[in-house]
């Protein structure tokens, strides 16, 4: 690696306080420790490449500041808010770069009640910006990922999709105004923010980079530092503060009387996709997921059912598991969503009850009663209100990895999920993965407001401290992207996940084979224009001038834009 | 157990963060969403559990090596729970607390202590307690008391007044009062004056488990000879000791009661009668020890199975310490019993209580963590508009008295107890 003179460590204590950076390796090393690392790195590492150092910026200034000494010092920048993934770390190990964690810079700047728009700092996290737009009568989205994930990194950043997406819009449709440090170090404000207008509109009057900064995928901090953002609010008929009953883990948040709680099953994914049209069609419903089946069908109510209980192992899910009346269950909730209805009268509640109701009955679909009493409603309420139990992704063993998830209508997500459960079924053999069934798959109703269009993620569980069950996961990973190819459907997550591990030019002799290549050169060009210097990382995807036209040419150089394959 | 058992919670550490928040569905507002002391003063993801695990990893694999900042970033924790509940809110194969306690023991092991400890260690093992008072006037505070001296009679129970009642002046009234009120309901109860030594959890928290073992040792003992089969204490460090590490590290099969647990029980069946009303608002402060951590404490020794392929779970099942089950009504309900007295609770409660900053060695360690800990509680103390905030544990109250001298929120601080004894009339007795 690169020498970095000290100098630029001291310039970088002179700006945020020497108590605001480390390069300790230890502490380095908790930075460095990542979700999913194992799955991409050399011996199946759990470290992604150490950062040179950990930077904790208080203000936009000292984060455009920092990024100017890494400019001079030529130190890659990357920003994490939570710092949940492994594309959070830097990427390389050749390549010294600052990580920025953004937590100190963690203000809700303004709720502005009357336009529904909040304005947060980077390390404000969902649950935080939740519990105070609900006291004024008003919610925000909280993405799959969770209320423990940064607004500012789900709407700039990344996906930005939640259960409630379905109502309130994805947190990438609701991002508004922007506050941005581009790898060079300039302050972009954009849409209306840029014009001195206040936060409330991400088109202008100004400029409008959103598909620059976040596009349909976000940028996953790979162009630079988002420091504040603005997002839509959504109205809220719940109580102003959310106040939960019973003990840990699965505490019930008691369902108002102008809101409905249901789980609903379907006798095939045929079915599902059909309901959702209906539902759709019909503008009822608030959230919309497909939460439980994450356990796995087979699995799903005994674990559930076990969870329920503050004092529940383990042990009493195997037991559980064994039980003809839980699998009764199993059966019932087998292709099963959750779906909550807000009413904003007693009149409106109930007709949406009716219209639902009816729906049902029309689809033959049907109410997974033991998963609608009492008690398992208001679990669910609670869950999907908050999402503050996400780390069960993890539940089984501490290793889970989403495959699949390629976004579409019903009919379209229908149509690959077979491949997907057969899949899964199949790599499940080894005994190496969480055996749960094949149809491990979860998905939020809506990626986009309004819904009509969502996606389901397989939920592969793995054991991160066994390296065959590592390996397995590897497998299944590269069975599914060959599973998509022979059946003709996109690459998903899991092809994402595993580039992070690669060369830039094997990722660039992929891209080249993509259509649409004006996209990536034009991203090129959006670079070379903002980070002159290289400073970002790929997570910002683009291709060199002529890639794949020619032989690939590989030299250290190709990191950068500007260097193009061509000129070289 | 050892550093490297806890590789496996280290491997799966998904480093999701839950631990620097309390449960996510008790947050009620941005202020008070925060669970984690150590990270709010330390900063950097290694002050939290899972980075401390990570820690550990790095630590036991050789990619790193004990520096300050390591040392710093290890023991600045009050060792409060929180994150081991957070943590568990959706892992059943996880142990952050057990497993940060079990970095300081290596760190210890290996040298690397904290000097600013070394004088309250040094009283402990030779005067027998963490305040750095002489052994022999530990049983001062009891002079005045008629009650049975244990290293002469015998009794079934023994009242253990702990360090900070017996020396701390401005406390210690509750330990007389505890025992005048244990005397009226009848209770065969003794004390143990000068031989009662500390429990010796602060030195486990510190990281020195040795230290923990001669106090278990030492007084197991002379419970035994005194014929001791229940301890009461109305100190929620010395009640997490005895009834936790005692059985745990020592195989100690005595009965443990906090104060406020017996009192309750005394109230609820009809035992004790409060004459006096005290009109007050108040708010209760749940002490680490007593609350997410005062759960009962199950015997375990078994191993990790694999369950559906890859899932673990433990043969025999293990015990589950999530924070469901921690002392948290008792004290509430004998507050509520008390004629005049209005509780309030401040957001953080129960399993998601805010730490009062003394626990883990930081109060003796790391004097200004400690005190902004405080700082921080009593901020949302005042916030509920409560004239009082009123805890189980001299610990606490004497970390949020000496909050309020230095310029926090000024509330008066009270002990359970004491409102039981103007409950009772007795208080100036006392
Ligand atoms: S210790 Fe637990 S809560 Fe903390 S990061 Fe690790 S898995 Fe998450
Ligand atoms: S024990 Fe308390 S202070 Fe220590 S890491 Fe856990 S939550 Fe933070």
């Amino acid at each position: 690696m690169k020498e970095i003179s000290r100098d630029a460590y001291r310039a970088i204590e002179d700006i945020v306080g020497p108590e605001h950076v480390t390069d300790d390796p230890a502490l380095l090393d908790s930075y460095a420790f990542q979700w999913l690392a194992e799955l991409v790195r050399p011996n199946l590492s759990h470290y992604m490449p150490r950062p040179w150092a950990v930077v904790m910026p208080k203000s936009t200034e000292e984060v455009a500041a920092v990024t100017k000494v890494c400019n001079k010092y030529g130190v890659k920048v990357k920003p994490i808010s939570t710092g949940w993934y492994h594309w959070a770390a830097p990427l390389k190990d050749d390549e010294p770069t600052v990580q920025f964690d953004m937590r100190r810079m963690n203000r809700i700047l303004e709720i502005d009640e009357k336009n529904m728009v909040a304005v947060v700092e980077t390390g404000v996290i969902c649950a935080q910006l939740q519990a105070e737009v609900m006291k004024r009568g008003l919610n925000i989205n909280i993405i799959g990922a969770g209320c423990s994930t940064s607004i500012v990194a789900s709407a700039s950043a990344y996906f930005g999709g939640g259960p409630s997406s379905y109502f309130l819009g994805s947190n990438s449709d609701n991002l508004l105004g922007q506050e941005w440090v581009t790898p060079a170090g300039d302050v972009i404000r954009t849409g209306s923010l840029s014009s001195g207008c206040g936060w409330f509109c991400g088109e202008g009057p100004g400029p409008s980079p959103r598909a620059i900064t976040r596009g349909s995928l976000g940028t996953r901090g790979g162009l630079g530092v988002f420091t504040k953002c603005a997002v839509k609010l959504g109205p809220w008929e719940g109580p102003p503060v959310l106040e939960p009953k019973g003990k840990p883990p699965a505490y019930r948040l008691p369902i108002p009387e102008s809101f409905r709680v249901y789980t609903v099953g379907t006798p095939s994914f045929e079915a599902l996709a059909n309901i959702y049209y209906e539902i759709y069609d019909n503008a009822i419903g608030y959230i919309f997921h497909r939460q439980f089946n994450l356990a796995g069908a087979d699995l799903a109510a005994a674990l559930w059912l076990t969870y329920l209980d503050p004092k529940g192992t383990m042990n009493d899910v195997e037991t559980r598991s064994k039980d003809p009346e839980v699998g009764k269950i199993s059966d019932e909730a087998r292709v099963s969503f959750q779906i909550i209805l807000q009413g904003r009268s007693t009149a409106d509640i109930e007709l949406q009850d009716r219209i639902l109701d009816e729906i049902i009955r029309r689809t033959g679909c049907f109410k997974v009663e033991r998963f609608c009493e009492q008690d398992f409603a208001e679990f669910t309420n609670m869950y999907l209100q908050r999402m503050g139990h996400k780390h069960c992704n993890f539940i089984w063993v501490g290793g889970y990895m989403g495959s699949w998830m390629q976004p579409g209508t019903p009919d379209f997500v229908k149509g690959y999920v077979k491949t997907a459960i057969d899949g899964f079924e199949r790599d499940q053999k080894s005994g190496l993965l969480v055996e749960c069934g094949g149809d491990a798959m979860m998905g939020c109703g809506s990626t986009l407001g309004g819904g009509g269009f969502f996606a389901l993620e397989q939920f592969v569980s793995y054991d991160p401290n066994d390296d065959d069950s590592v390996r397995a996961c590897i497998k299944h990973m590269e069975d599914a992207i060959e599973d998509c190819k022979k059946n003709g459907i996109p690459l998903g997550k899991e092809y994402l996940y595993l580039q992070i591990g690669w060369t830039d030019e094997r990722i660039w002799n992929d891209l080249a084979k993509m259509p649409q290549q004006f996209v990536l050169n034009f991203q090129r060009k959006i670079k070379e224009a903002l980070d002159p210097n290289g400073l970002g990382d790929r997570n910002y995807p683009w291709i060199p001038e002529g890639w794949g036209k020619e032989k690939p040419i590989v030299t250290a150089e190709a990191g950068k834009p500007g260097k193009s394959a061509a000129a070289r | 157990m050892a550093l490297e058992d806890f590789r496996a919670d280290a491997m799966r550490c998904t480093r999701c963060t839950y631990c620097r928040w309390i449960p996510f569905d008790l947050v009620k507002s941005e202020r008070f969403a925060k669970g984690c002391p150590s990270i709010e003063a330390g900063q950097f993801h290694a002050y939290t559990a899972g980075g401390r695990l990570v820690t550990a990893l790095s630590l036991m694999d050789g990619r790193s090596t004990v520096t300050e900042k390591v040392k710093d970033s290890v023991f600045k924790c009050t060792l409060c729970g929180q994150c081991d509940v957070s943590c568990k809110m959706c892992r059943y194969d996880m142990e952050p607390l057990a497993a940060m306690r079990e970095l300081r023991f290596h760190l210890v092991e290996k040298g690397h202590t904290l000097p600013q400890l070394e004088p309250v260690l040094e009283s402990l093992r030779t005067e027998f307690n963490m305040l750095q008072k002489p052994a022999d006037e530990r049983g001062d505070w009891a002079k005045k008391l008629k009650v049975k001296d244990l290293t002469k009679e015998k009794a079934e129970v023994v009242f253990h007044a702990g360090c900070r009642y017996s020396f701390d002046g401005d406390l210690s009234h509750v330990a007389r009062l505890s025992v005048r009120i244990l005397q009226e309901a009848g209770v065969d109860v003794g004390i143990l004056g000068e031989a009662e030594h500390c429990c010796g959890g602060r030195a486990y928290g510190m990281g020195y488990k040795i230290d923990l073992m001669h106090s278990a040792d030492h007084n197991l003992r002379t419970w035994k000879a005194a014929g001791v089969k229940t301890v009461v204490t109305p100190c929620a460090e010395c009640f997490h000791t005895f009834k936790r590490l005692y059985a745990a590290e020592a195989g100690s099969a005595v009965e443990v009661v906090h104060m406020v647990q017996f009192v309750d029980r005394l109230v609820k069946e009809g035992k004790l009668r409060f004459t006096k009303a005290v009109p007050m608002t108040v708010t209760y402060h749940d002490p680490c020890h007593l609350g997410r951590q005062g759960e009962d404490h199950v015997p375990w020794d078994g191993v990790e199975k694999k369950i559906f392929g890859q899932a673990v779970a433990y043969d025999p099942p293990r015990p589950r310490y999530s924070g469901a089950f921690g002392v948290y009504e008792p004290p509430r309900d004998v507050l509520k019993a008390i004629p005049g007295i209005r509780l309030v609770e401040m957001e953080r409660n129960r399993e998601a209580a805010w730490c009062c900053g003394a626990g883990g060695g930081s109060r003796e360690a790391y004097p200004d963590f400690s005190r902004a800990t405080a700082n921080e509680r009593m901020e949302e103390a005042a916030g509920t508009g409560a004239e009082a905030i009123v805890s189980a544990c001299p610990w606490c109250e004497r970390n949020f008295s000496d909050a309020v001298e230095g310029g926090a929120e000024p509330m008066k601080v009270l002990d359970v107890i004491s409102l039981v004894g103007r409950a009772l009339g007795i208080e100036q007795e006392a």
